[in-house]
C-alpha cells in the first residue's frame, strides 16, 4: 500500500509527519542502521508486517514479538509491489525489471516464479489462493494459476497498462484501472470482458471489491471514490470529493469502512491526509493529517482493526486506528 | 532511399526484373514483389514513452492551449504524423496534455488539454506555453496520444533539448530522466519572433506502426 507515498519519500527523504487521536501505538521495530523502508504492506492476518526497503529486500517482520521474520528478495532486482493474500498465507513481490515471486508463509516457501515484459505496477491474489495477477506497466495484465504454475490469461486496454487490480470475492472476476481512465472486469481464467466503465474521465490508481462482490470502489486522479455496480458496469454514485490524488483503498471485512490515502498532485512532498470513510453515510470518518508520523502502509485485519506503518529509518511504528 | 549505385531501392528491384537478373517465382508476378517490395518499413516508429497518472478523457478540440495572458515562454509545436512507409496519415486523431509554466496539470478542468483537430494531410500544430517541471519528474514535457485506423496507438512525450536538466548536451544526458529512453524524442528548440515577443518551437514528427 501507498507505493507512490513510498516513492516520493524516497526522492525527497521526507521529514517525520502523521499521527491523531485515532492512532494509538501496537508496536515500535527497531530497524538496523544500514536499513531504510520505502513502504510496507500489512498481512490481513495481522502477522506479519512487510517492508520494501532500499536495498531490494523484503523484509518480513512478525508483528506480535516485533521481530525479523524473514529476508526475501528478487535477485537484486529493485522491488515495487508487494500483496498479502486475504488471509496472509502468501505474499506475493514484483520487480522493475518484471520479476514476480510468490511464497507461502510463515514457511517463505516459493510457490511461483514469473516475469513479467517490464515494472510490476501492482499484483492481486484471489481470495481462494489459487491465481494471482500481475500488471506490467504499459503492458497487458497476466493472470497465473498457482498450483499449475501457468498464465491461464491475459487482459489488454486498448493503450497503456493497468494501475491497480482486484479480484472479486468468489475469486471468479478480476477488476483493472486501467490508463486510458476505463475500469475493466474479466472472467479471471478467460480473460473474457464482462463489462468496461468508460464514464470515468481521469485514471483511478486505486480499486477494491466491496465485501459482497456487488460493487467495486475506485479512486484516483478525480479525487473522489466512486462506487460501481459490478453487474451492470455503471457509476452508481461517488463520495465527495477531496483536495487530494487518491492513491489507495482498502475496505473493512464488515464493509461499513473505507481507508483512503491520498497525495497532493502540484507537490507530492506535501502531506497528505489519510481518511476513513463510513459507507454507511458516505462521510468522512476519521481524518488523519498531523505531524509526527509519515503512513507509508496500512491494512484492514481479519479481526476488524485497521493497522498502518509509519517510519522509514531507525524505527518502524505500527498504529492501530481506531474505528 | 538510395543504394551506393544512386539508384533507389524500387528502381534497382525493376532494372533487375528487366534484366532478367532475378528469377520470380512461379506465383509471384512482378507487380506482386514490387508491392511487396513497397510494404517495406521505410521509417522507425516514434519510440513509445508512458502515459503517466494524468491523461484525461474527452478533452476540448482546440489547436489553442495557452490563453491570452497566460504567464509562461509561449510554445508551438507542430509536425507531421507519417506511417512506416512514411505517407503521411490523414484520418488521426492527437491528444496532448501537459503541466502549465509552473509545473502543476489541471485535474479538474482542461487547461493544457486538447485534442488537436487532424487537417486531413497529416500535419498537426498547436499553440501552448513551455510546460513546468512536475515536481515528480525531471525534465519538461509534453504528454501524447495518437490514434489512427488500422494502426497501433502510440503512446509517447516530446522532450526539450533546452531542458535544463540536459546542460545544453542532450546527447549525452538525455537519460537523466530515467523515464526518457530515446534520444529521439528530445527535440530542438527554435526561439522565434523579434526581441519584444520571442516565443519557442519545436517539430515534432509523429510515425505510426501498423495493426
Amino acid at each position: 500500500m501507498w507505493r507512490r507515498l513510498a516513492v516520493i519519500a524516497d526522492m525527497l527523504l521526507l521529514v517525520p509527519v502523521l499521527a491523531a487521536e485515532a492512532l494509538r501505538p501496537e508496536k515500535t521495530i527497531i530497524l538496523p542502521t544500514d536499513v531504510v523502508i520505502r513502504f510496507t504492506a500489512i498481512s490481513p492476518a495481522g502477522t506479519f508486517v512487510a517492508g520494501i526497503c532500499r536495498d531490494q529486500k523484503l523484509r518480513l517482520w512478525d508483528v506480535s514479538a516485533g521481530s525479523l521474520s524473514r529476508t526475501l528478495d528478487l535477485g537484486g532486482e529493485r522491488l515495487t509491489s508487494v500483496r498479502f493474500s486475504d488471509d496472509g498465507q502468501l505474499v506475493a513481490l514484483g520487480g522493475a525489471k518484471g520479476g514476480v515471486r510468490i511464497w507461502e508463509l510463515p514457511s517463505a516457501t516459493l510457490k511461483l516464479e514469473f516475469t513479467n515484459p517490464s515494472e510490476v505496477n501492482a499484483l492481486a491474489i484471489s481470495r481462494d489462493r489459487k491465481l494471482v495477477a500481475a500488471a506490467p506497466l504499459e503492458e497487458a495484465v497476466e493472470v497465473w494459476d498457482l498450483s499449475s504454475a501457468k498464465q491461464v490469461a491475459k487482459m489488454r486496454a486498448p493503450f497503456s497498462g493497468t494501475s491497480a487490480l482486484a479480484f472479486s470475492p468468489d475469486s471468479h472476476w478480476l477488476a483493472t484501472a486501467d490508463g486510458d481512465t476505463s475500469i475493466r472486469l474479466y472472467d479471471a481464467r478467460t480473460g473474457k470482458l464482462r463489462n468496461s466503465v468508460d464514464d470515468l474521465l481521469l485514471e483511478s490508481f486505486a480499486i477494491v471489491f466491496s465485501t459482497d462482490g456487488k460493487y467495486i470502489l475506485t479512486g484516483g486522479a478525480d479525487k473522489v471514490v466512486n462506487l460501481i455496480d459490478a453487474s451492470s458496469g455503471k457509476v452508481l454514485r461517488s463520495l465527495a470529493k477531496q483536495d487530494d490524488v487518491l492513491l489507495d483503498l482498502r475496505q473493512s471485512r464488515d464493509g461499513k469502512r473505507l481507508v483512503a490515502a491520498y497525495v497532493n498532485a502540484d507537490d507530492p512532498s506535501k502531506a497528505s491526509p489519510v481518511v476513513i470513510w463510513d459507507l454507511e453515510t458516505q462521510s468522512p470518518r476519521t481524518r488523519i493529517l498531523e505531524p509526527g508520523v509519515v503512513p507509508n502502509g496500512g491494512e484492514f485485519l481479519l479481526d476488524g482493526r485497521l493497522l498502518m506503518t509509519s517510519g522509514s529509518e531507525k524505527e518502524l511504528k505500527i498504529w492501530s486506528v481506531s474505528p | 532511399m538510395l543504394d551506393s549505385s544512386g539508384l533507389s531501392r524500387r528502381e534497382v528491384l525493376q532494372k533487375c526484373v528487366a534484366l532478367g537478373s532475378i528469377t520470380l517465382i512461379a506465383s509471384q508476378s512482378s507487380a506482386a514483389m514490387l508491392l511487396a517490395f513497397e510494404e517495406k518499413e521505410l521509417h522507425k516508429p516514434t519510440p513509445p514513452n508512458e502515459l503517466g497518472p494524468f491523461y484525461k478523457k474527452r478533452a476540448p478540440q482546440t489547436a489553442m492551449l495557452r490563453a491570452a495572458g497566460d504567464p509562461g515562454m509561449p510554445l508551438s509545436v507542430s509536425g507531421q504524423i507519417l506511417d512506416t512507409r512514411g505517407e503521411k496519415l490523414p484520418n488521426v486523431v492527437v491528444e496532448v496534455w501537459q503541466t502549465d509554466h509552473l509545473g502543476h496539470y489541471d485535474l479538474d478542468g482542461y487547461r493544457y488539454r486538447a485534442k488537436l483537430p487532424a487537417d486531413g494531410s497529416g500535419n498537426y500544430k498547436f499553440e501552448s506555453v513551455m510546460p513546468g517541471h512536475y515536481p515528480d519528474r525531471v525534465c519538461q514535457h509534453i504528454h501524447y496520444l495518437v490514434t489512427a485506423p488500422g494502426h497501433k496507438p502510440l503512446v509517447t512525450q516530446l522532450y526539450f533539448a533546452t531542458d535544463p536538466v540536459f546542460e545544453g548536451d542532450p546527447d549525452k544526458n538525455f537519460n537523466r530522466d530515467p523515464l526518457i529512453h530515446s534520444r529521439e524524442l528530445v527535440r530542438p528548440v527554435m526561439l522565434v519572433g523579434d526581441p519584444k515577443d520571442i516565443h519557442a518551437a519545436v517539430n515534432f514528427e509523429l510515425c505510426l506502426e501498423r495493426v
